[in-house]
């Protein structure tokens, strides 16, 4: 039972953080119809950025901060100069210039900080474990599932509530129409990449406190894919469900099927888990599914 | 009176070949309806579109001639610029966002103008009361009528300077188009939004605008008050299916060919 309970507390914590990186894979896809194949190098370049920060001793919230506004300006950059000349061309020619993107990202990584794994010196968090009852958890665990609840709230509510978000969500809806009205598609999808690169960035620093950093948090990228097929490719909510079931999935699986399969059933857990409900749900959990009024 | 918009001899090629518009020239007053008419491809939503900007975005361009908005070229500037200075088209087919609600629709209308949003939302649900009946439904699940009243409504918060409506009666029931022609004569009545009205439906048409164009395959081929062109033994015979003696017409009549080429050549 306590095994049983650490793994769904930690499976929902770790799964905030897939959650935050799902969530701005939506985005892109949800706005510009495409699959952004570099996700995951982009955790891995807002994680090194903000341990670069870190190490020259900015405060780790204030390197948090500063990571984003890196992220920000990446995201417009990436948009100008890979992005904007594609708007228009088919959509694959979009996905496979991210396939691209994706191996620049990797290069550029290794090349400002190489292979090594860094690890946050000295320790963000305490290291002393929190006790509830029969839970033991790490610090760790309980602040980057608030940092990553916090922001999932903030990006929530601007696609809600503001200006901006809902021109967004106009635009994934009908582009010709939301130009019809004045919306720029260029500075939404500048602005989906921006989101994208800001909500990557901290989930890749999340968890590179936990683990340490090096360019294996990058597959966290291919981790995101799972999440959100099983939320449903175009829905927010959808996204942050599917990241925290897929974290609580991979840790039930790692408790309970690595005696009888050793070796990395963690890993392929939420893969298989994804095939299954693509058979049963082919639209997720709360994809779009077409409208048709009768 | 004084033109607020006026398109001068336009001509419009998509992918750089195909040549859609020949030659179009219109001009809208202030404060008027002026209505567009013709038959399916004859190039009514394009001459929307050039004025709009979306043509653009269909790798359409206007290759020639000018189109003046206010005393000002606007036909090479973007989308988002001629938006800015006020054109909002209706794109044909009632193209709301599905997965919005009706109200978060409208919201986006607002989209450049944020100020005195809560004024217009209530001028818009003034319009359209049914509107404010389903407001927090998703747009996709609303009726054929109430989505036409949202994109209307949509362009309505914008504040437009010049309204382009593109076949607003498109499979719609008799009553409900009477319905949103009544208030498209409202709104440029008591609001003074000149309007650009591409209609299929002449007889409607030419009770709402005083003054109308007649498209043929990329050409005007005649313009003139709608009393006239109600009269003009052409317009009655192909548009409003009515003979000279007020029967509906007999396709059996070989006249009908001989007629028709006279006046597109």
């Amino acid at each position: 039972m306590q095994l049983f309970l650490l793994a769904i507390v930690t499976g929902i914590m770790v799964g905030s953080i897939y959650a935050l990186v799902a969530l701005g894979w939506c985005l892109i896809y949800k706005c510009s119809g495409v699959l952004n194949l570099a996700m995951g190098e982009l955790t891995l370049i807002g994680a090194y950025v903000c341990l670069t920060f870190y190490t020259w001793g900015v405060p780790f919230i204030l390197a948090l901060v500063f990571t984003m506004v890196i992220g920000i300006i990446l995201g417009f950059l990436t948009e100008h100069f890979f992005l904007r000349k594609l708007i228009g061309e088919p959509i694959l020619t979009v996905i496979m210039v991210t396939v691209g993107l994706s191996f620049f990202f990797r290069g550029v990584v290794e090349l400002i900080w190489g292979t090594d794994t860094r690890v946050f010196l000295p320790p963000v968090f305490p290291m002393k474990p929190i006790v509830w009852g029969p839970v033991i958890i790490g610090q760790v665990y309980l602040w980057s599932f608030i940092a990553a609840i916090i922001l999932l709230i903030a990006f929530v509510s601007f696609f809600k509530y503001t200006r901006w978000g809902l021109s967004m969500q106009a635009c994934a809806d009908d582009e010709m129409a939301a130009l019809s009205l004045g919306v720029s598609a260029k500075f939404v999808y500048a602005m989906a990449w921006a989101i994208a690169f800001m909500a990557a960035g901290v989930g890749g620093t999340l968890l590179g406190n936990i683990n340490g950093l090096n360019i294996s948090v990058g597959y966290l990228g291919l981790l995101v894919l799972p999440a959100v097929v099983l939320g449903g490719l175009n829905s927010v909510p959808g996204a942050i469900v599917g990241g925290i079931i897929i974290g609580i999935l991979q840790n039930l699986s790692g408790a309970y099927l690595d005696q009888y399969f050793p070796g990395g059933v963690k890993e392929i857990a939420p893969f298989a888990f994804m095939v299954i409900v693509l058979l049963f749900l082919p639209y997720g959990l709360w994809g779009w599914e077409r409208i048709e009024r009768v | 009176m004084e033109s607020i918009l006026r398109i001068n001899n336009i001509e419009v090629k998509y992918h750089e070949v195909i040549l859609v518009l020949k030659g179009v020239s219109i001009e809208v007053p202030e404060g008027g309806i002026v209505a567009l008419l013709g038959a399916n491809g004859a190039g009514k939503s394009t001459t929307l579109k050039a004025v709009s900007g979306l043509l653009k975005h269909e790798d359409g361009e206007v290759t020639d001639g000018s189109i003046e908005f206010m005393g000002e070229r606007i036909d090479k500037l973007e989308a988002e610029e001629i938006a800015k200075r006020g054109i909002f088209q209706i794109i044909e087919g009632r193209r709301v966002f599905e997965h919005l609600t009706v109200e978060e629709n409208l919201m986006v209308g607002a989209h450049l103008r944020s100020s005195g949003k809560k004024e217009r939302l209530e001028m818009v649900y003034h319009y359209f009361p049914r509107l404010k009946e389903v407001r927090n439904v998703l747009a996709g699940f609303v009726s054929g009528g109430e989505q036409q009243m949202t994109v209307i409504g949509r362009a309505l918060m914008a504040q437009p300077k010049l309204m382009l409506l593109d076949e607003p009666s498109m499979g719609l029931a008799p009553l409900l188009i009477k319905e949103i022609f009544d208030i498209i004569t409202r709104l440029n009545k008591e609001e003074k939004i000149p309007i650009l009205l591409v209609e299929q439906n002449v007889k409607l048409a030419l009770t709402v605008a005083p003054y109308a164009y007649v498209m043929e395959t990329g050409r005007i081929v005649m313009d003139d008050t709608a009393e006239k062109l109600k009269e003009n033994p052409d317009i009655r015979d192909f548009y409003l299916g009515l003979t000279d003696v007020g029967q509906r017409k007999s396709f059996r009549q070989v006249k009908h060919y001989k007629r028709r080429k006279r006046w597109l050549t």
